[in-house]
Order: C-alpha cells, then structure tokens, then sequence
C-alpha cells in the first residue's frame, strides 16, 4: 500500500476539520509536551490551546495516571504501532464532566482513547495522536442492559428454584401416593386372610378338643389291654401298635397342634400389625399411642432388622399424641430401615436402640443405631429429594424428604447426631396436641 | 493438514520473514519492557476451521487459560490471538507500570495491553519485512479463565481453514509464558502469497 497523496484538500480545511470534529484529538511529543489539542479537548476539559500548548501534559493534568500512561505512550514510540484504552475496563482517561448536567446519568464521561503513532517526517514516530471519543451514552445504555439481564437471571433463578420444589413435591407425592396404596394394599390382604386364619384357628380349637378325647378314650383302651386273653387279638394289637409308634403319636399330636396354634397367633398378629401400620380406615387425625405405633413398624420390617441387629427398647411413658399415625410409622419405618442399613455386617450384629419420652408438652422417639455415622456433608444434605447415600437401586433417596415433611405436618421437629463411625442419633419430636387442639 | 495452499518456496520465505520480524519484535519489545525476552522459532502450518480449538488448546496445554484477539487489517488480515495460562500475566503488571492491586478490570487491560504490544510488535515486523501495510482493531477479551479447550468455540468460526503462525513469549528472568497465533482465514492467503512472491523477487 503507497503511502497517502498529499492531500488535495487545502492545510487550512484540514486543521479546520481536526478542529471542529466531535472527537477529542490532541497530540504529544517523546517528552508528552502537547503539540495539538482540538476543540473538543478544550470544551471539556476547560483548558484552552492556548494554555496548554507546549505545556507537558501530566503538568497539566496531574490527575493522569502518569507511569502507566508514559509507558503507554512509550510503547507507541517504540513499537510504531497504535494503543487502546477502553471504556469498559478503564472507565476514563480524561477526567471530563458529562454532558448530561439535567437529564442526570453517569458522573464522567466514558472514553474510548486510541494512541495512534504519527511520523511527521517519515522514519520514526515523532508524535502521539490520541483521539478520545465519547461512550457516555454506550456506557448508560451497556448500564441498563445489564440491570435487566440481572433481573432477568434473578427471575430465572427463581423460577428454576420454583420448578425444583414443585419437582420435590411432586415427588413427595408420588411416594405418599404409593406408600398410601401399599398400605390399602396390605389392609385388604390383612382383610383377606382374616377370614380363613378365623375358621382355621376355630376348627383347630375342635380338632385339639376331638384329640384330646380321642387319647385319653386310648389311653382307656391300652390300660385294659391286660384284661384281653384272646392272644392272636393281642398279638395283632400289639404289633400295630408298635408299627404305628403309638407312644411317639400320642406325645407329638399334641405338641403339633401347639405349635399350628402358636404359628395362627403370629399371623393374627402380623395381620393386625398390617393394619396398624396402614391405618386404612383412620387417614384423618387421631390420638395414637406411639409406642404401639412404634412396635407394629417394628413387626413390619422386622425381617429387614433381625439378622443385622439386636433391637433394644426403652420406652417411656407416652401420652396419646394427636398425629397421623400411619404417616408417623413411615417415618419410624424409614429411620429403622435406615439404621439397619447402616450396620456393617462385616462388623457382626450391631444394636439399635429405640427409645420413647415426654417432655412438657412434647413427646419424642429415638432411634440410634451403631452403624457407620454420617459425615457433615451428608448429615446437611440428609433431607434433601433424591439424596442418598445408597448404592444404585436400593434408596430413592426420598424416605428422609418424606419423613421430614411428615414432621413438619406435624409441627415437630427431627434431631441428628452422629459423627462417622460413631454411629447415630435420631429424634423426632412431636407435640402431645396440635395447634387450636383444646387441652384434655 | 499439509500446507497445500501456499508454495513451498513461500513457506520457506514466510518461515524467514518470521524468523527475522521475531527477532526484531523481540528487540522492540525488551525496549518496552526493559527486560530480555525469548522468543521461539515461528512454527507454520495449516488447520482446518475444526481444528482451530484443539491447536489453540494444545499450545496452552492443561488447565485454565485467558486469550486476547485483535484484527490486523490491510492487504494482510486475519486475527491474532495471544494465550495466556492462567495468571501469569500477573508477573508483568509492574512492568508496564500497574499498581500492586489488580482488580478484574485491571487485570483484563493489563491482559489487553500485553496482547497489544506482542501482536503489533509481531506482526508490525512481519508486514515491514514484506513492504506492506499493516493496521489493528483494538485488542479484545476472547475468554477469561475458561478451560483450554474452551478459548474459541468451533461453530463461530467462519473461515474453512486458516494459516497459523505460532511463536512462544518468555522473559528470561520472570514466569511468564504465553503463545502468539497469528491466523489468516483461507481467503486472505492469495494476497499473503503476493506478498511473498514480491519478497522472493527481490532477494
């Protein structure tokens, strides 16, 4: 590329372009002493050609920042090359007022500055040209749009905050809604099996009175086996009696029928922990005694417990407690299950202490267990939908969310302590009566 | 990718030309800084716009790293991008007279100013070897403390391919390390080759 043609037009409309052009242009020698300083220059700072012209230029403004801009400029000298200053990261170079002194905006002006190297007479620079443009109204503008992004993401965040509890609630409810048709579920087997367990148990109860006759009418027949002389009726007797093991037949009979009688009892008692646990027919609020609550949640999980853990049990004395009842043995359920899979079994069986007292007004039920213990990071998380400490498959990581909720519901509170390896602590508090409930 | 777009007699005349334009960017510079600096041999080849991302992260190596770009314009033009790992350009603040507290804006001019000294040093050099002229945008922040691979996003590219010219920065005596890319996009490469042709006639 040639170097420009001398210029067509006249010196006088050139220096009057530089001027008068709405641009601040101002000019500096190696030493910065000011060499050209345009209209716009002067409007703004206030200082005129005249004053300033032949002046250096960090006397004149003492404000600059003087070594990095002398570098700057030296760099332009050196390298013959052009340098910047932007707006957005130095606000300023000039401190000029802004030229909304009525309509009010920002309190300086927002420059751009470009240091463009001259070569007056060819070879090296002789002159620094910085021309200063004015990016007040690109600042204020820059200013809003940013505010309105903020308060765009604000809303955003909000909103993504908004669908995540409404995912967790919806997920509450899903798992109520389960737990809620697991638990109709298992009142109408209870129901079910209810009928046949009542007339076995009462046809045993015959069949135990009809053995018991029918023994004792042998036992009549063997003590008058003496008085028999026919002796081919009493060898025959004698050898059936022998095939048939009579003695051990009249002493297990019984013992069978114990043992069916004991093994009928157990399953009406798993039917009515069933029952108890799902409270079918009372989903409203009730008075329940929590450490029956307690024990039926017990019975129900029971084969999840009984290989990894001795249960202890320390109940107090418990008031009847206005509650959900069977939404409270979810929570019981969940912080047995919990205890239980905290155990490590390679540790042998380990202990899990349930515990019941009053208070004032408050009632609570502990569960400890002496398993792993949980750090801090998951003992602050343990509430949270979804988190779980489980492997893959084996927690929804939704009991503790659940079981949460269901406290709150009940305006009671739960209490953690553990530390790992030192096993844990958990206490749910409830209150005797619910708010606007009248004291007995 | 082979450098088919350019003769070999013009690579090894572009490879000279950038040898001698660094070592005279090298002398400017250490006048500017008032420190010696170390440049490494230009390394020249060619990359498809694909490619671009992974060449810059190979330079910049693992971690997090900040980049300046700036536009030459003239009869040579493309884009110079100066990659510096993370924080290091903080060893040259006092050299170019910030104070001791860098807050983000700072930081970033301090960023924009290096960038600016290096590209116009370089590529100044370059276009005087080859008698033409050469003019710069004001350098501007391509990605603060992104991963590597992140410095430029494949989709904004918009050349086909691009001519790369890589030369590494150090100061003898500080931390400080960072890479220069120059990239000319496929279509401005006709005139770099004029360039060269008339450089090589006049040997």
């Amino acid at each position: 590329m040639n170097p420009p043609a001398p210029s067509a037009a006249s010196p006088a409309l050139l220096e009057s372009l530089v001027e008068r052009i709405d641009v601040g242009v101002f000019a500096v020698d190696r030493d910065a002493t000011i060499a050209l300083w345009n209209r716009f220059m002067a409007v703004h700072s206030g200082k005129s050609s005249a004053e300033v012209l032949g002046q250096n230029l960090f006397a004149v403004f003492p404000e600059l920042p003087r070594p990095w801009l002398q570098k700057k400029l030296e760099s332009v000298f050196v390298l013959g090359n052009s340098a910047f200053t932007l707006w957005e990261l130095r606000p300023y170079l000039f401190r000029f007022p802004h030229t909304r002194p009525i309509t009010g905006g920002l309190d300086l002006m927002r420059q751009n500055v470009t240091f463009l190297p001259l070569r007056v007479s060819g070879g090296s620079v002789s002159l620094v040209c910085g021309t200063v443009f004015d990016y007040t109204d690109t600042a204020m503008a820059h200013a809003r749009l940013q505010d309105a992004i903020a308060a765009l993401s604000k809303e955003k965040d909000a909103q993504r905050e908004l669908i995540g509890k409404l995912e967790a609630a919806q997920n509450q409810l899903l798992q109520s809604e389960k737990m809620a048709s697991i638990g109709q579920l298992a009142a109408g087997v209870a129901h079910e099996i209810n009928n046949p367990v009542g007339f076995v148990n009462s046809n045993l109860q015959s069949l135990k009175r009809y053995c018991e006759q029918m023994l004792s009418l042998i036992a009549a027949y063997q003590s008058a086996e003496a008085q028999i002389s026919d002796a081919a009726l009493l060898s025959t007797i004698t050898a059936l009696k022998q095939a048939l093991d009579i003695e051990f037949l009249q002493e297990d009979l019984p013992a069978l029928i114990k043992e069916s009688e004991d093994g009928l009892v157990r399953i009406k008692k798993i039917v009515e922990d069933l029952k108890d646990f799902s409270h079918v027919d009372e989903s409203d609020w009730q008075h329940a005694d929590l450490n029956a609550g307690l024990d039926s949640t017990l019975n129900v999980v029971w084969n999840e417990v009984k290989y990894k853990a001795r249960v202890e049990k320390n109940y107090g004395t418990l008031p009847a407690v206005a509650c959900l009842a069977a939404q409270l043995n979810q929570v019981f359920m969940n912080l047995i299950i919990n205890a239980a899979q905290s155990l490590d079994q390679a540790q042998g069986m380990g202990t899990i202490t349930l515990s019941t007292g009053h208070q004032d007004d408050w009632v609570w039920v502990e569960v400890q267990d002496t398993g792993r213990g949980m750090s801090e990071d998951v003992k602050r998380r343990i509430f949270e939908p979804f988190f779980t400490t489980k492997p893959v498959g084996q927690g929804t990581g939704l009991g503790m969310s659940v079981s949460y909720n269901i406290v709150q519901k009940h305006h009671g509170r739960i209490e953690i302590d553990s530390a790992p390896g030192q096993g844990t602590r958990f206490r749910v508090w409830v209150p005797v009566r619910q708010t606007g409930e009248a004291a007995p | 990718m082979s450098i088919d777009f350019i003769s070999d007699e013009q690579r090894e005349a572009l490879q000279e030309v950038a040898n001698i334009g660094m070592g005279q960017a090298g002398a400017s510079i250490a006048q500017v800084l008032g420190e010696f600096v170390e440049l490494s041999i230009p390394q020249i080849r060619a990359v498809a716009a694909a490619e671009i991302p992974a060449a810059l992260a190979a330079l910049a190596g693992d971690g997090v790293a900040s980049a300046v770009r700036q536009a030459f314009i003239g009869e040579l033009r493309g884009e110079a991008i100066v990659i510096f790992s993370e924080h290091s350009a903080h060893d040259l603040a006092e050299l170019l007279c910030y104070g001791d507290a860098l807050d983000t804006p700072a930081s970033r001019e301090l960023l924009l100013d290096i960038g600016n000294v290096l590209v116009g040093a370089c590529l100044g050099g370059i276009a005087g070897l080859l008698q033409t002229e050469i003019g710069f945008s004001a350098p501007s922040l391509l990605a603060d403390q992104v991963a590597t691979r992140q410095l430029i996003q494949a989709e904004t590219i918009a050349a086909r391919c691009a001519l790369l010219v890589e030369v590494r920065f150090g100061l003898e005596k500080r931390a400080f390390r960072c890479h220069l890319v120059m990239l000319m996009p496929d279509d401005a490469v006709a005139a770099l080759q004029r360039a060269l042709d008339r450089f090589i006639e006049e040997l």
